[in-house]
């Protein structure tokens, strides 16, 4: 049977690629040595597939059909359409069918019911923790988009619990296989509303504590102040997911920083295996 | 609000190709959505708050990225007009 090979988180966006020469020497470094920590944690994890859970940014959807959850279960997967994702080493991304078309199943039969595609584009959301972590030849990629971006969301409980789910479907899986989980965005940052470029850091900071506690305290405290914490911070829903995953358990922050320059509160986390 | 019309502009619009032809001929792009002439004269005046009223701020972001808006000047248009 497949084991669960660990859960990690990092945050996203744009700016990460298209203003690295304008962030100040300090903080790219921070920036930089995250990643690389982050990247070094997920190979020593030494996964042969990884769920990457990231929003979809209008790549693959639009207003005619904005699925809650997609999972990708093709073969392969398309890179990044960004023109400044270019340089992203990676056009044709290697899929599990197997293992994503197991979750599928293992989720309808819990009546999660996601939508499923068997060719998406992994746009700068997935794409840009899997190119600065560092890691070379990529796992297999089993892509799962939750929908951070166009009201109505899925409810962060149910964020929380599609982890659980993707934890259970992991351990199910028949081959015996390593299935590791890459949560990717947030933490606070707002994108096109008047608040633009703010970055809530004792809101992100507060959220990092709360990783450590209950998943009902860290729910909670989310339902109540995400509203107001810019728009781009409901992609905390896929650290939720990695969370869940983790059983809610062993959560260790990587490292936090504001960067004003990328207009993100950037956070990077790993997930510890406990036994018991 | 969404106006479906002016959100599938701007999301047409993420392609380098479509971008091009609308910055050499605008009218002849919108000609093929059906806009308004209230939105229409929105985006001519660059209008940011008007079109943040009616479409996803993820894609306004990006059409006004596109077409070569800078940032700072953008947050100064969402914010005070």
């Amino acid at each position: 049977m497949a084991s669960f090979a660990g859960a990690f988180a990092a945050s996203h966006g744009p700016l990460i690629i298209r203003e690295w020469d304008a962030v100040p020497a300090g903080e790219k470094s921070r920036l930089e040595n995250a990643f690389e920590e982050l990247g070094r944690r997920l190979k020593s994890a030494q996964p042969d597939a990884l769920i990457v859970v990231s929003p979809d940014h209008w790549s693959n959807f639009f207003l005619d059909n904005y699925p809650a959850v997609c999972l990708g279960v093709g073969a392969a997967n398309e890179g990044p359409p960004e023109p400044w994702m270019k340089a992203f080493a990676h056009r044709d991304i290697a899929g599990h069918p197997a293992l994503a078309m197991h979750i599928a199943e293992e989720a309808m039969r819990a009546g999660f019911e996601p939508s499923v595609s068997h060719r998406l584009k992994l746009d700068h959301g997935a794409c840009i923790p899997l190119w600065r972590m560092g890691l070379g030849t990529l796992p297999k990629i089993v892509p799962m988009l939750v929908n951070s971006i166009e009201p109505p969301m899925p409810s962060l409980r149910r964020c929380f619990d599609w982890g659980r789910l993707l934890r259970q479907a992991i351990e199910s899986y028949r081959e015996p296989i390593r299935v590791a989980i890459l949560g990717t965005g947030g933490l606070s940052h707002s994108i096109g509303e008047p608040t633009m470029g703010a970055i809530h850091e004792e809101f992100d900071r507060r959220t990092i504590r709360l990783f450590s506690s209950s998943g009902d305290a860290l729910i909670s405290f989310l339902e109540e102040e995400l509203p107001r914490r810019g728009n781009g911070s409901e992609e905390v829903r896929n650290w939720l997911v990695a969370h869940g995953a983790a059983l809610g358990r062993g959560f260790e922050l990587v490292d936090y920083l504001p960067v004003p320059t990328v207009i993100v509160g950037c956070g990077f986390a790993s997930w510890r295996e406990l036994t018991s | 609000m969404r106006d479906y019309w002016l959100s599938r502009l701007f999301y047409d619009l993420q392609s380098p190709a479509a971008v091009a032809e609308y910055r050499a001929e605008r009218d002849k792009v919108l000609d093929r959505y059906s806009i308004g002439p209230d939105v229409r004269k929105a985006l001519a005046e660059n209008d940011v708050p008007f079109l943040a009223r009616r479409t996803n701020a993820y894609l306004l972001r990006y059409y006004f990225f596109a077409t070569g808006m800078k940032d700072e000047e953008f947050i100064r248009r969402l914010r005070h007009g």
